[in-house]
């Protein structure tokens, strides 16, 4: 490591295609190649769906099972740090245009052949078909976003096959929606943008980080990996030097498609700059530190995970998290249901009447549950699993999965 | 279900801190720091830093709980700085090598061209790449 307040890390990439990248860091700690493999796993954010709401489900695969399988689908996710909001960040009740993407699926088999559904027939509906969404104005992230955002990887792409979802034969339908959300790795691996990540370092076992069993000769029996000709084979005779530090990292970042490899690369380095940006912040702040936020600007704008990413807009987000930040107690909804809700959620607490949502006539004013009486009626169909927005966690019953 | 939302892991509350600086009462120029809602991403790489830094007797972290999103470091220093101090050099340290990492990768796929498609055939299936339902079947050849 006194090496490396020295020697500047340098990179070199060998290898780029479009869905990877295989690079070579040099002259950097272990524990640093180490949290950048991590951030770019886990902390970047990306789209995926994550509920769904069945209408009809005649194949052989229960709900749940289509379901969990919808939400594994990569969606492509290009700039999802500006172009779409967290939903718990933003001010909309349950999900509108800037913090979710809807999705539908419609399939029929009337040929007298199994037919496979697969993500091609996923289509992404713009500005809420069936009036499920809020009226809400566009944020600035639709201006940001690229055009095929949240739809399938590869879909249109004859050179990319379709994720198959499911097979039917005759007589057998799919219908379904898909709201999909913005999300980062660490809350399920569905948002993850890479679908493997290869670390190496130390190709000959010089520093003896590892043991290897062996019967006869270690040599004969454990193949070299293919860095071995990128660092010098130790000679038998040479001692052991256990002050030796790996210098020189072996990374390939390979995507699922939802970002490409040098977003992906670019976007760790970011998002692990902003983390230490926070903390930094945060040991400013101390109390007895009486000199206040001097870089209250060199953070913020892109919301970072881990804080209370100062929410879009005025409305409620008075104290940060806003919406999402109160949490799932059903105050919360009773709470803002003064404020500027509008009358077109008939939201009176106790007016436990129509069964509103999953109704084809969606004309009623939907959403007449009451605040934490999860029952609801009969289709409670999307029940909101993170935001709280309904006061009322639990996934219900009905037709709707949470993924 | 009385589950905590899984975006509580790394999103801090409201009102909450996102560290906390408590100084060690037995041992001189020593704190013990918790750092809310990060793990070891951060908390090794701090540790890493701190170690290389001259001011710095020593420097460890630790998760210590792996359901409870945070972690602690422990910083003793020479007494010329406070450990709260030599945090924020090593955090500012580490802020200039990875925003010169940026730069240098950022050169580095200027000068490389995305060369060829994606994937070459991932399913290892070569017929007709159209979806379902024209003659030839995919998915079936295995």
């Amino acid at each position: 490591m006194q090496a490396n307040d020295v020697l500047e890390p340098t990179v070199r990439i060998r290898d780029l295609k479009k869905d990877r990248v295989n690079f070579v860091l040099e002259n950097v700690d272990l524990a640093f190649a180490n949290s950048f493999r991590r951030v770019m796993m886990a902390d970047i954010p990306t789209v995926a769906i994550d509920m769904v709401e069945v209408e009809t489900n005649t194949s052989v695969l229960p709900d749940e099972f289509i379901a969990h399988r919808l939400g594994m689908i990569p969606l492509v996710s290009n700039n999802c740090d500006e172009a779409m909001r967290y939903s718990r960040d933003c001010t909309c009740l349950s999900s509108c245009q800037n913090c979710s993407i809807e999705l539908s699926l419609n399939v029929a088999c009337s040929e007298s052949r199994t037919m496979d559904i697969t993500s091609d027939h996923l289509e992404v509906i713009l500005h809420g078909g069936h009036g499920w969404k809020e009226d809400v104005e566009d944020g600035e992230e639709m201006s940001k976003r690229v055009p095929n955002f949240g739809h399938p990887v590869g879909k249109g792409d004859p050179d990319v096959p379709p994720v198959l979802i499911c097979k039917i034969r005759k007589g057998q339908e799919l219908r379904l929606r898909c709201i999909a959300k913005k999300g980062i790795a660490k809350e399920h691996a569905k948002w993850s943008p890479c679908s493997a990540v290869s670390f190496e370092y130390d190709p000959h076992n010089r520093l003896r980080h590892t043991t290897y069993w062996y019967e006869t000769d270690i040599k004969a029996e454990w193949p070299l990996s293919s860095n071995k000709t990128e660092e010098e084979p130790p000679r038998d005779d040479e001692p052991f030097d256990y002050n030796a530090k790996p210098q020189k990292f072996y990374f390939e970042v390979e995507t699922d498609g939802s970002l490409g490899p040098q977003e992906v690369v670019q976007k760790g380095l970011a998002e692990l700059q902003t983390k230490l940006a926070n903390l930094i912040l945060g040991l400013k702040s101390q109390p007895g530190d009486l000199d206040g936020f001097p870089g209250a600007d060199q953070v913020g704008q892109q919301q970072p995970n881990g804080t209370n990413g100062a929410a879009p807009s005025g409305g409620w987000g008075g104290g940060g998290g806003g919406w999402g930040g109160a949490s799932a107690s059903p105050g919360a909804w009773g709470g803002a249901t003064g404020a500027p809700a509008t009358g077109a959620w008939s939201a009176s607490p106790g007016s436990n009447t129509a069964g509103g949502w999953g109704a084809p006539t969606p004309g009623a004013a939907g959403w007449g549950t009451s605040p934490g009486a999860g029952s609801a009626g009969g289709a409670a169909a999307w029940s909101p699993q993170q935001g709280g927005s309904w006061g009322n966690t639990s996934p219900s019953h009905a037709s709707g999965w949470n993924v | 279900m009385n589950a905590p939302n899984r975006y509580e892991l790394f999103v801090l509350d409201e009102g909450e801190k996102p560290v906390e600086v408590s100084e060690d009462t037995k041992i001189p120029n020593a704190a013990t720091i918790k750092i809310l809602k990060q793990d070891h991403t951060l908390g090794n790489m701090i540790r890493a830093q701190l170690l290389a830094m001259p001011q710095v007797l020593f420097a460890g972290y630790k998760v210590p709980h792996p359901l409870h999103p945070y972690f602690l470091v422990k910083i003793q220093t020479d007494g010329t700085v406070t450990p709260a101090a030599v945090l924020e050099q090593a955090c500012t340290k580490l802020i200039g090598t990875l925003s010169s990492l940026e730069a240098k990768f950022k050169r580095e796929f200027s000068f490389k061209d995305v060369e060829g498609p994606a994937v070459e055939d991932p399913y290892g299936t070569n017929a007709s790449g159209t979806a379902w339902g024209t003659g030839t079947r995919d998915y079936m050849d295995f």
